[in-house]
């Protein structure tokens, strides 16, 4: 039981406990926090894997910006008394759980059968991660760079065009 | 030195309670917080993946850092999506936005 260990047991609980929590906790606030928590702890798993400029950069991104979008979008929706119409969902909701349940069963049962190399430590980049990632990133995967800029600009402007009130 | 199995393990677990979500919720921004914690499992697993092995290759972190910005297109788009479907139908019942449904 080394240290890492023990990091990764704790950050590892605290994430599926908190996704858990996003999908059964009663009020929405509480859920979106419960969200960014969640967030957290997987940014704690990337820097223990050694990826350190991912991990800052989920905290900047997910852990920042996505939920502060989602707690704008909670707050521009009903968020207090919501009360969704009685409809007869048991069925569907078992079967999900189920399906999903048969899925992850599949899913676990291949993990640990799979043949992988066992060595299980991260390599060490001298430079830092963002050194070999920004060499990486535009050089080889430049025009990709490219088309993503063109992604975030058009989701912008559409984001923008979509929320916007329209004038009567 | 923690074996590559549980990371992924840890990964298919997050990725089903985010599909559970999806199935089952009925509130729109659940929804799209479960879908955002799908794409995080998936993020896990090619971070792992990128991290182990003889010849280890940072290109699973690359491809991590495209994922991230498409999360966060999707996120934006979604929300403003839910925000004008809450000022047209004055829900966020996903029950109710069934008019494209045939």
């Amino acid at each position: 039981m080394n240290p890492q260990m023990i990091f990764f047991l704790v950050l590892a609980v605290l994430a599926i406990a908190c996704a858990v929590l996003v999908l059964q906790l009663k009020r929405i606030s509480h859920r979106v926090v419960s969200m960014a928590f969640c967030f957290f702890a997987i940014a704690g798993l990337y820097f223990l894997l050694g990826a350190e400029f991912i991990g800052i950069i989920q905290i900047i991104v997910y852990a920042g910006a996505v939920t502060i979008l989602f707690i704008f979008g909670m707050m521009m929706t009903e968020h207090r008394n919501i009360t969704f119409s009685a409809h007869p969902r048991k069925l569907h909701r078992v079967l999900s759980f189920v399906g999903v349940g048969t899925l992850l069963g599949f899913m676990l049962y291949g993990i640990l059968n799979m043949d992988l190399p066992q060595n299980g430590s991260p390599r060490v980049y001298e430079e830092g991660t963002a050194h070999e990632i920004g060499l990486v990133l535009y050089g080889h995967y430049v025009i990709a760079v490219i088309g993503m800029a063109f992604l975030l600009t058009a989701a912008l402007i559409g984001a923008i065009v979509i929320a916007r009130k329209e004038a009567k | 030195m923690v074996p590559i199995t549980l990371y992924l393990s840890l990964a298919a677990i997050l990725f089903c309670v985010g599909l559970y979500g999806v199935l089952t919720r009925r509130h729109l921004v659940i929804v799209l917080a479960s879908v955002e914690l799908m794409l995080n499992a998936v993020n896990i697993n090619l971070v792992a993946f990128s991290s182990i092995g003889p010849y280890a290759d940072i290109t699973g972190q690359v491809f991590t850092l495209f994922i991230i910005s498409v999360a966060a297109a999707e996120v934006a788009v979604g929300l403003a999506i839910l925000i004008a479907l809450y000022r047209n139908r004055e829900s966020i019942d996903v029950i109710k936005h069934d008019l494209l449904r045939w």
